[in-house]
């Protein structure tokens, strides 16, 4: 086949870790269908393209972009804004673009705290000259840019469109593997459609049988503190399972695994805000009904941010902490 | 961090003209390709055409010195192993053996093999990974070759469909294996305080012990790929051993008792491009011997050997900064804690036309082999 004939793709990573990477080349022999099937134009991890040839394509030439990693950096904005335009579908892969995945949990933190602790605090770093990075440092008459670090970190639609989401942290290869197979087919669902089983990860558990109808806990423990039985449901077992707020599509790896589910796969359409929806389910699953009762089971649960919107805090109705001064930046940027 | 070092020519640098008389100033890098992680290359040249300064940028932070914080140890390993999807293996792991630290508990022998296991497993198939598909196109499909066919697509062309087939199949038997214990492969779980979160069942073992012969042949066909990619090709040699890519630096990897490589565990042995010893700790000790140096045009920090202080960039017996990785891990080791398999494993890069070279040298375009 005549390559420039073949639909072109490209694969992009912003604020990730490379996972989502791992993820497409563990489709393993399916990737050289693939290869045979599109013609890849960009793919930094793997492929010598640079910026400038994206930039050189016309607009809307990539059939399709798969985007993974939040958003923290003036250089990813710009960099989704290239692919934007010259994709005619862009889709979010992944639990960091979808809903700001692990980076978005430094929301928590305001901006000058994060860099005050990186480059002067942190206990490792002698920094006598309260060195920061700079949007620009001067050489010879030239200058070495850096790209600014906002305020907070963003998922992919807040700062673009997206047409297509795949969760998890990351992908499982048999959902890419799907979601290629119905691009190229020209066979997907409406757009925004979230390419994963829209029903609760509980229903593809194997441990489903064992969960009780009504929970009944009245504390919750910790994964090493507990003997723990590898055939029974974990939320039975007093273990923060987010099994039952969790789209499925993963097949439950994590729990095949003997661990609880963190919730990377997000939720499901019918639900706003993955930590909320977390929150009721674990509401409604204790036992206690009185103030006393009720704090001592929640003091099994020291971090309720970091457990309830692990994945999901840029893409939450709190999005991000809101200190009282915004104004000192060491490095500028404007505010999203 | 697995890296493909650039190699010269840079056809693809933007900024680069072609007007012979007007040499660039400047060569700029943007992205860097095949490796994991985040980074830009500036480079300055004199009038001569010569490097007069690069800069090796990584645009972006994301904080997990900070977000970490205030929330409960035994999450660590599954946090951090964010830092990377691409060795999440060895962050969620070093995370899980400070969780020993911490509880002051020692995994059970079965734990403890396990991890090995998962770990060494890890170790293999990442580096067939770099091999393959991130450092090793520059080689096997050439220094020469366009750019759009320096990958692994390039390179299956090259060996073959069947190799490429070998390598891909091996790496998913691996990779299984992984999930086996860690449920997911990128981004495990099995990491507790004081042990794993899931036991090995009898019947399974046989298959494993299969695979474990397979990677052996599989890791001994590699070597032949690689000999007669590289070593055979003189030209390569000649650029491998080349005094331009030749790297002064200190060394850092985990020794045994005897000194010997473990992936696994043991105190992280430094020495210097002189072979000699600098220092020697557990990792628990870290803030004693590492210190961070803060740059104003790169997010990333540049750690050092605390004791010698920040001293620049500079390489050289005395400097500060050390390598890790394969080829600095060879070097502050005194060998492999098993025996070599047929081929030998160490002198391949250290002498690249022989079996017994000088040990301690710094071959950057061979760091990762
Ligand atoms: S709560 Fe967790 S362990 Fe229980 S059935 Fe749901 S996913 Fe499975
Ligand atoms: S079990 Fe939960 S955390 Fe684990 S992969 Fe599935 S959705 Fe993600």
């Amino acid at each position: 086949m005549n390559p420039t004939s073949k639909p072109k793709v490209a694969f992009y990573w912003c604020a990730s870790c490379g996972g989502c990477e791992e993820a497409v080349v563990d489709l393993a022999e399916d990737i050289l269908n693939v290869v045979e099937a599109v013609e890849i134009v960009f793919w930094p991890v793997a492929m010598d393209f640079k910026k400038q040839d994206l930039e050189a394509m016309p607009d809307r030439a990539i059939a399709a972009a798969l985007v993974n990693g939040a958003i923290r950096t003036s250089e990813q904005e710009e960099m989704v804004r290239l692919l934007r335009r010259k994709s005619q579908c862009l889709i979010s892969y992944g639990a960091c673009a979808q809903l700001g995945g692990i980076p978005a949990l430094a929301n928590q933190f305001e901006r000058e705290e994060i860099l005050r602790y990186v480059y002067q605090e942190a206990p490792s770093v002698i920094n006598n000259s309260g060195t920061y990075p700079q949007p620009a440092t001067p050489h010879n008459g030239d200058t070495v840019t850096l790209p600014a670090f906002r305020n907070s970190v963003r998922a992919l639609d807040q700062v673009v469109e997206v047409d297509y989401y795949i969760p998890g942290c990351p992908p499982t290869p048999a959902l890419t593997k799907a979601a290629l197979d119905a691009l190229l087919a020209g066979r997907l669902p409406p757009r925004g459609t979230v390419l994963a089983p829209d029903v609760a990860l509980c229903e593809q558990c194997p441990r489903l049988e064992s969960k009780p109808k009504d929970l009944s806990l009245d504390a919750f423990q910790r994964p090493h503190r507990t003997a723990l039985d590898p055939e029974k449901c974990l939320l039975a077992q007093g273990i923060p399972c987010m099994g039952p707020a969790t789209r499925s599509g993963c097949e439950a790896l994590c729990i095949k695994g003997n661990m609880a589910c963190t919730g990377c796969f997000g939720p499901t359409s019918r639900v706003l805000d993955h930590g909320a929806k977390i929150l009721s389910c674990f509401a409604s699953a204790l036992a206690p009904k009185e103030p006393q009762g009720i704090d001592q089971a929640l003091a099994g649960l020291p971090d309720p941010v970091g457990t309830f919107y692990r994945y999901s805090l840029a893409r939450s109705l709190l999005r991000r902490k809101r200190g009282p001064s915004q104004t000192q930046h060491f490095i500028r940027g404007n505010p999203p | 961090m697995s890296v493909a070092t650039p190699i010269l020519p840079m056809r693809e640098a933007s900024g680069a003209s072609s007007a012979g008389l007007h040499r660039p100033r400047r060569v700029t890098i943007d992205p860097i390709t095949r490796l994991e992680g985040h980074g830009k290359i500036e480079i300055f040249l004199d009038e001569k055409g010569n490097v007069e300064r690069a800069f090796m940028q990584v645009p972006e932070l994301r904080g997990f010195e900070v977000f970490s914080r205030g929330r409960p140890a035994e999450d660590m390993p599954q946090i951090t192993s964010r830092i990377c999807g691409v060795c999440p293996t060895a962050h969620h792991l070093a995370s899980t053996k400070t969780l020993d630290d911490l509880y002051q508990v020692e995994p059970p022998p079965a734990a403890r093999k396990i991890r090995e296991l998962v770990y060494n497993t890890f170790m293999l198939e990442d580096h067939a990974l770099h091999f393959f598909v991130l450092g090793g196109p520059d080689f096997v499909v050439g220094p020469d070759a366009p750019p759009q066919q320096r990958n692994i697509v390039g390179l299956i062309q090259k060996v073959g469909l069947d190799a490429g087939r070998k390598v891909i199949g091996m790496r998913r038997r691996l990779r299984d294996l992984i999930a086996y214990f860690g449920g997911k492969v990128v981004h495990p779980v099995l990491g507790l305080p004081g042990g794993v979160s899931k036991a090995l069942s009898p019947q399974d073992l046989p298959g494993f012990q299969q695979l474990a012969q397979d990677s052996l042949e599989f890791a001994l066909w590699t070597l032949q790929v690689f000999k007669q990619a590289v070593l055979a090709n003189p030209e390569y040699v000649k650029l491998i051993t080349a005094e331009a890519y030749t790297h002064k630096t200190c060394y850092m990897g985990m020794v045994d008792e005897q000194d010997k490589v473990n992936f696994y565990d043991g105190k992280l042995r430094v020495v210097d491009a002189g072979g000699r010893e600098v220092c020697r700790f557990a990792a628990r000790q870290y803030l004693d011997h590492i210190a961070e140096h803060v740059e104003p045009w790169s997010y990333v920090k540049f750690p050092y050997l605390k004791d010698r202080g920040w001293k620049g960039f500079v390489e050289g017996v005395d400097t500060s900064i050390y390598s890790v990785a394969p080829l600095a891990r060879l070097n502050a080791a005194t060998g492999m804690a098993t025996p070599p398999g047929p081929g030998g494993l160490r002198g391949i890069l250290h002498d690249p036309g022989g079996e017994t070279g000088p040990p301690h040298t710094g071959q950057p375009l061979g760091a990762n082999y």
